[in-house]
């Protein structure tokens, strides 16, 4: 039994219950909405949406955005099923998520994102989905960077053979030459910047595009 | 409230749980991009501080104060006052020092959190004697009412309280009614019910900019 692909809510510990309320606004959120592209997962795809790439590059293409700081797999699992898939038929899923999968192996990692994928594919038939690889983290070069890089090749191989899905990684645009993270990509050697996400954004935007074309054109 | 007895005015330096030792990077890229730099304005303080630099009001308003941001997300006043004791301020000699921190102080009581603030309140003017501290008030956070809200409006009130009386520090509010009046927050203005939207970084963003400029026209050359 994989730990990283059990369902699991956050349990609310400060006492603000902001974690509940975010997933509750989001299974509203599906009640409203008509998206026909759906993201999904921790911060990375959270903090998109406060950038003016979200605006410029994939609100046109009505999208909406399920991301949650500090999710892990089990989190992402928990929520798609609980009431955010309901209602709504996207035609593309970009799922990215894993980073803060601590207590779990790469191996285990991969699990659960490939669960979810399975989930995502049987819960929505019509739907293609795009994973994306878990980027580089820390200054220097660090143990999690080479976990995050062992999920990637795991899930590079697990991915395509689900079916309708793709994976996606752009961690190479990250490291520059001598191994350092810059601060002008991740301001915290984590999450990205304004600029960080208009280097990710490029490749991912035209692959929805090139992904959302092709579900037309099946029709 | 001794140190001694006080957590979050004991300075202590955030654990690299993950492995990636991101925190002590981040400080210590702080201490070595603070040689050579003049701000007239440091922030320092969590997540609200280092996000505020990532979004077009910080160009707007603050880079042309010549302003430097040591915000870390994460940071409760125990590791701010470490940042402070141990390098972040010894190049620099910034005439306004802008503090938002205590939101993520879980665990301690208004009166240690206070106490926290204090404590790097005191650590600034021995290290910046001539520097004047703006303390900036504990948002709400939560999408409805909750303990959070009462402890964060508490620390509020005591610290106003404290620096009432000194010269070199100044209290500012930063809500600029961020509760509507059947009690929520709006994703609008946090969209995680704790951090800032870029709108609502312009909305709090003003009267700051303000008080910040009068601080400096006043400071003595």
């Amino acid at each position: 039994m994989n730990p990283a692909a059990q369902p699991l809510p956050v349990q609310d510990v400060q006492g603000d219950a902001r974690w509940i309320s975010q997933h509750e606004r989001f299974v509203q959120e599906c009640k409203d909405a008509e998206p026909d592209v759906l993201f999904i997962g921790d911060s990375m795809i959270q903090l998109m949406q406060q950038h003016e790439v979200w605006k410029d590059l994939f609100s046109p293409l009505h999208a909406l955005n399920f991301g949650l700081a500090g999710d892990t797999t089990c989190n992402v699992l928990w929520r798609i099923q609980n009431g955010e898939l309901q209602n709504i038929q996207p035609k593309v899923v970009v799922l990215w998520v894993g980073t803060n999968n601590h207590q779990h192996t790469a191996e285990q990692v991969s699990g659960g994102v490939t669960a979810i994928t399975q989930i995502l594919i049987s819960q929505l038939p019509r739907a293609k989905i795009i994973v994306l690889g878990l980027l580089p983290r820390g200054e220097h070069q660090n143990p999690m960077r080479e976990k995050n890089a062992e999920v990637n090749e795991l899930l590079r191989l697990s991915v395509p053979r689900l079916g309708p899905a793709q994976f996606l990684d752009v961690s190479a645009e990250f490291v520059q030459s001598d191994g350092s993270i810059s601060k002008h990509d991740m301001f915290d050697f984590l999450h990205l910047t304004a600029a960080g996400y208009q280097t990710l954004s490029k490749p991912l935007h035209d692959l929805l595009l090139q992904t959302l074309e092709e579900t037309t054109a099946a029709k | 409230m001794s140190e001694d007895s006080n957590p979050a005015a004991t300075p202590t330096p955030c654990q690299d749980i993950q492995g990636d030792g991101r925190w002590m990077s981040l400080h210590n890229r702080f201490v070595s991009d603070s040689k050579g730099k003049e701000p007239d304005v440091l922030f320092v303080g969590d997540s609200l501080v280092q996000l505020l630099h990532e979004f077009e009001v910080w160009r707007k308003l603050f880079s042309p104060l010549h302003a430097l941001n040591f915000g870390v997300g994460g940071d409760a006043t125990q590791h701010v006052l470490w940042r402070l004791m141990n390098g972040e301020l010894d190049h620099i000699s910034p005439k306004v020092v802008v503090l938002w921190v205590g939101t993520n102080n879980h665990g301690h009581t208004p009166g240690q959190i206070c106490g926290g603030i204090m404590a790097i309140i005191n650590v600034v003017h021995q290290k910046l004697p001539r520097a004047h501290t703006l303390v900036l008030g504990l948002l709400p956070r939560g999408k409805s009412p909750n303990p959070l809200r009462e402890r964060n409006a508490s620390v509020n009130a005591v610290v106003q309280a404290e620096v009432v009386s000194l010269s070199h520090v100044s209290f500012l509010d930063m809500d600029p009614g961020f509760i509507h009046s059947d009690g929520s927050i709006a994703h609008q203005d946090m969209y995680d019910y704790l951090h800032l939207t870029p709108q609502a970084y312009q909305r709090v963003c003003q009267p700051l900019h303000e008080r910040i400029k009068s601080l400096l026209d006043k400071h003595a050359p």
